[in-house]
């Protein structure tokens, strides 16, 4: 995450939906130029206002040890300078231009987003295009940045205890799939990445074949393609990147992490290797999720936090990924409590599932939830947008995004017992738990 | 010179659609009143299957806790989820949870809300249950005290964390006895002495329906939702009792430097926060305190963002804002850098004031700003949700529904020389509060410079 400057200034300006338009599979117009480029658009002329997202095929799994972070550092490169526009001047310009944006980095893919009024579009093009393939990478500003990264883990990981818990869990439970580390990188790595190899790194992903536009707004498609080609079309096309390969092996038994550190409270957390979002039971455990540790009528909130009055809160559940990653459950235990005995609660949990299942009214609750978060999500362009890409990027097609609920409802609650057997058992489980260490 | 007048011209010429536009269509929404007095603000919004509404009861807020105790308000509002005179609290966090619905309680300091947000199918059902706990809330012992241990123990881990602590620091530190010193989350103290017959009391006194607003925007027409409100809310009744008066004492201002170092042995990084006085929501001079603000720290090339993060990399983020109330309001300038340049960081902080108050800023980084906040408008109530709020804003403030009209025209028509005087007047010279978080040892000497520090440990009790 780039910037935290969220429109403080907006209490602010009304608009309403007289112009709507329906948001279907029919609506959306798809383009690839001979670059490689793809292109998603959604016209949408409610508000004058649009987003533009750039998703590049890029993040923390395509990194290696001694580059790691490096994703995440490029990402704040792209506002530092190509050719064209000096540091800075990307953002400057835009600002002038009555634009905003942020941008984000996972462990999967790296990701741009512009929202602006629709007079400022072909200047937003100009700078995108421009920033896929200029960057000059100046080697002060290459220092500097640098410390804005260092920063950024600092207060992101090494003050934040729960953070601190997660970076050595998830790297003790993947030994060997670049998941390993987190997104932000290690901290040596941070400090001694080479110039030479950070651009080497730039120009491999950076490239139009690597990467998916997606624009909703208030524009017109047709004006704005030839935009698109007159600024884009010029930018070759690069070998593409090397493919992922190294597999996660089979966890053999339980692993802890015990961290003892100066903290007021503990943490704890557990995780489970999990399957990738395109295998057919990462559905089953989604719906799975919601009722086990989801809302306060969660299972596992109602354990640790009402009943047994262990927790302040809990939360968790497996995320959508390119390649198998984990099932989380994170706990905030009260001070002083018990943290044996909360990973016993949640095993019972567990087994519970895995002996009974789910009942009628779980299943159900976890379709609603699915189907209002579906819609939540669609309420503005940028959630649109993102949902779009995200789609494109994760599964394979942005389509997927108009058959997701229909997905989740292939799911038979039947099916759940077996799948949640598969993963929750011991031999594929490690613990974490922060310990605080004087006071308390 | 030429270039600039074209760019002038340019963009007064691309802006006037986007501001017509907005003008045009701001949407005054329909206003009923029901029967026990509550005054309800809706407007339909066909777009998605989504219906949002937002309650706010004023006067319900922290301001309007007794002295010492902190986290009244917030209890109060967080034990109306939790069980009614017809549901448990597991019912209601189920039945909440089965239709995917949102309903949160929250206070604020002038008020308390709550907001409520579902598909359309399930809004009969998520207004049935608002109103429950609006209107019969049970108040029981047992789940008081899991609320109770709950705070206390967040209270807890909000000071493992140096940004929350800083917030909270900073706030007594500010307001000292004044009302909007009190923390929603409690003081150890406070939560020592709380009881429920104090939030009960609290409750009676302060929730009724007759000065209480809600807003509804969403896919439902105006028919069938008044006849569900007057089924669900509309019940609500309304005590014989007049409300009691809602009178906020003027919001202090500082007089000199009031300077408070927390230690926090373990912090690798040092948190501030400086504040000063601001200005109230109507003030006249909020359009072009704004428009000064987004050139000095509300936006990313900001002056604060750019010396301290994108020229010197001493940080992540830094930033300033303004934050108003209904009769004043503060000015706050943030960050956070190793313990060992938090000198460097306040110099060049301080530098910047005296810069913007002085010399102020040209007259194209005036444009910029104004091009800014009005390219940035549309999408900040683009949901449902948030225009529900602005609906809210604007009755609760008094700022009259052409509002939002006013604002833009005298965002477009700003120029340097009304920033300047807004940063003249309201950026702070010699009259400010100044927190630090950090690690004592390491800042104590470096912080010696500014004057003297007031020296908290994290680990003590309180704030």
């Amino acid at each position: 995450m780039r910037n935290r400057f969220l429109l403080i200034l907006l209490g602010v300006m009304l608009m309403t939906a007289f112009l709507q338009a329906s948001f279907t599979k029919q609506d959306i117009k798809v383009y690839q130029l001979d670059n490689g480029l793809k292109i998603i658009f959604f016209e949408d002329h409610k508000i004058p206002s649009i987003s533009y997202y750039t998703f590049f095929r890029v993040g923390s799994r395509n990194e290696r040890p001694g580059l790691t972070g490096v994703s995440h550092y490029i990402e704040h490169m792209m506002f530092n300078g190509t050719t064209k526009f000096g540091p800075g001047e990307f953002d400057r310009i835009m600002e002038f231009y009555g634009g905003a944006n942020n941008a984000y980095t996972s462990d999967d893919m790296t990701a741009y987003t512009d929202w602006f009024p629709p007079h400022a579009l072909e200047k937003m093009i100009e700078m995108e295009a421009d920033r896929m393939q200029g960057l000059i990478f100046d080697p002060e500003v290459f220092e500097s940045e640098r410390g804005v990264v260092a920063s950024e883990r600092r207060m992101g990981v090494e003050n934040n205890n729960e953070a601190i818990l997660y970076e050595n869990v998830r790297a003790t439970a993947i030994m060997a799939h670049p998941y390993h580390w987190d997104v932000i990188g290690w901290m040596s790595d941070i400090l001694s990445w080479r110039r030479d190899e950070v651009i080497q790194y730039y120009r491999t992903y950076y490239a139009p074949n690597n990467a998916v536009l997606v624009v909703v707004g208030d524009f017109d498609s047709q004006k704005t393609l030839e935009l698109i080609k007159k600024y884009y079309s010029g930018i070759p096309a690069q070998t593409p990147p090397p493919p992922v390969t190294t597999a996660e092996p089979p966890q053999m038994g339980r692993k802890e992490v015990v961290i003892k550190k100066e903290a007021q409270t503990p943490s704890f957390l557990v995780v489970y290797h999990a399957p990738r979002c395109q295998d057919a039971d990462f559905f089953a455990l989604s719906v799975m999720e919601k009722p086990l540790l989801q809302g306060e009528s969660s299972r596992l909130y109602r354990r640790l936090v009402r009943d047994e009055q262990l927790a302040i809160s809990v939360y968790g559940g497996i995320e959508e990924k390119i390649d198998p990653f984990l099932f989380s459950i994170n706990v905030k235990p009260r001070p002083g409590a018990d943290l044996d005995k909360i990973e016993k609660i949640i095993d019972e949990e567990l087994n519970k599932i895995i002996n009974d299942g789910l009942t009628e009214q779980e299943y159900q609750k976890a379709m609603n939830i699915i189907r209002s978060d579906f819609y939540f999500g669609l309420q503005t362009n940028s959630g649109k947008a993102n949902l779009l890409g995200a789609s494109e990027l994760l599964f394979g097609s942005y389509e997927h995004l108009f058959t997701i609920v229909d997905r989740y409802s292939q799911v038979k609650r039947e099916e759940i017992p077996a799948v949640a057997k598969k993963y929750f058992h011991e031999l594929n489980k490690t613990v974490g738990k922060l310990i605080p260490q004087g006071g308390n | 010179m030429m270039k600039k007048i074209i760019s002038l011209l340019l963009l007064t010429i691309l802006l006037i659609p986007v501001m017509t536009m907005a003008s045009e269509r701001l949407p005054k929404p329909e206003k009923m009143v029901l029967g026990n007095g509550l005054t309800v603000y809706f407007l339909k919004n066909p777009e998605l299957p989504l219906v949002s509404f937002r309650v706010l009861i004023p006067g319900a807020g922290s301001a309007f806790e007794p002295r010492g105790s902190d986290g009244l308000a917030n209890l109060t509002a967080t034990l109306l989820l939790k069980g009614t005179a017809k549901m448990s609290a597991e019912e209601i966090a189920e039945a909440l949870d089965f239709m995917g619905a949102r309903l949160r309680v929250a206070d604020a300091e002038e008020y308390a809300a709550v907001y409520g947000e579902s598909l359309s199918e399930h809004l009969p059902k998520l207004l049935q249950i608002a109103a429950d706990c609006l209107i019969s809330p049970a108040f029981k012992q047992d789940e008081y005290q899991k609320e109770l241990a709950r705070k206390t123990d967040s209270l807890k881990s909000l000071k493992d964390n140096p940004g929350s602590a800083l917030r909270l620091y900073f706030r007594k530190a500010y307001f000292g006895e004044h009302p909007f010193g009190h923390l929603s989350t409690g003081t150890d103290s406070s939560l020592k002495k709380m009881s429920l017959e104090e939030i009960k009391k609290f409750y009676s006194a302060r929730y009724r329906p007759d000065t209480s607003i809600i807003a509804v925007v969403g896919n439902i027409d105006k028919e069938p939702l008044l006849e569900l409100l007057n089924k669900t809310i509309g019940q609500w009744p309304k005590p014989a009792a007049a409300p009691l008066p809602v009178i906020i004492p003027p919001i202090p201002a500082p007089k000199g430097k009031k300077l408070i170092l927390v230690d926090k042995p373990d912090a690798t990084q040092s948190y501030f926060s400086l504040g000063s006085r601001g200005l109230a929501v109507a003030d006249q001079m909020s359009a072009r305190a704004s428009l000064m603000n987004i050139l000095f720290g509300g936006r990313f090339t900001s002056w604060l963002n750019t010396e301290l993060r994108i020229k010197r990399g001493l940080t992540y983020g830094a930033s300033s804002s303004f934050q108003s109330w209904k009769n004043g309001g503060i000015f706050l300038a943030s960050s956070y850098t190793k313990n060992d340049k938090i000198g460097e960081m306040l110099d060049i902080t301080f530098d910047l004031l005296k810069k913007a108050r002085e010399k102020g800023f040209s007259e194209e980084e005036a444009e910029s700003a104004r091009n800014y906040l009005l390219g940035q408008f549309p999408q900040t109530l683009e949901t449902n949700s948030s225009k529900a709020g602005a609906y809210l804003r604007i009755i609760f403030y008094d700022l009259g529904f052409d509002y939002y009209d006013r604002y833009l025209n005298e965002i477009t028509g700003a120029r340097a020389r009304d920033l300047n005087q807004a940063a003249a007047k309201l950026l702070p010279d010699k009259d400010f509060v100044l927190v630090v978080v950090g690690r004592g040892d390491e800042v104590k000497k470096i912080l010696s410079r500014y004057g003297q520090f007031q020296e908290k440990k994290i680990t003590d009790p309180d704030f």
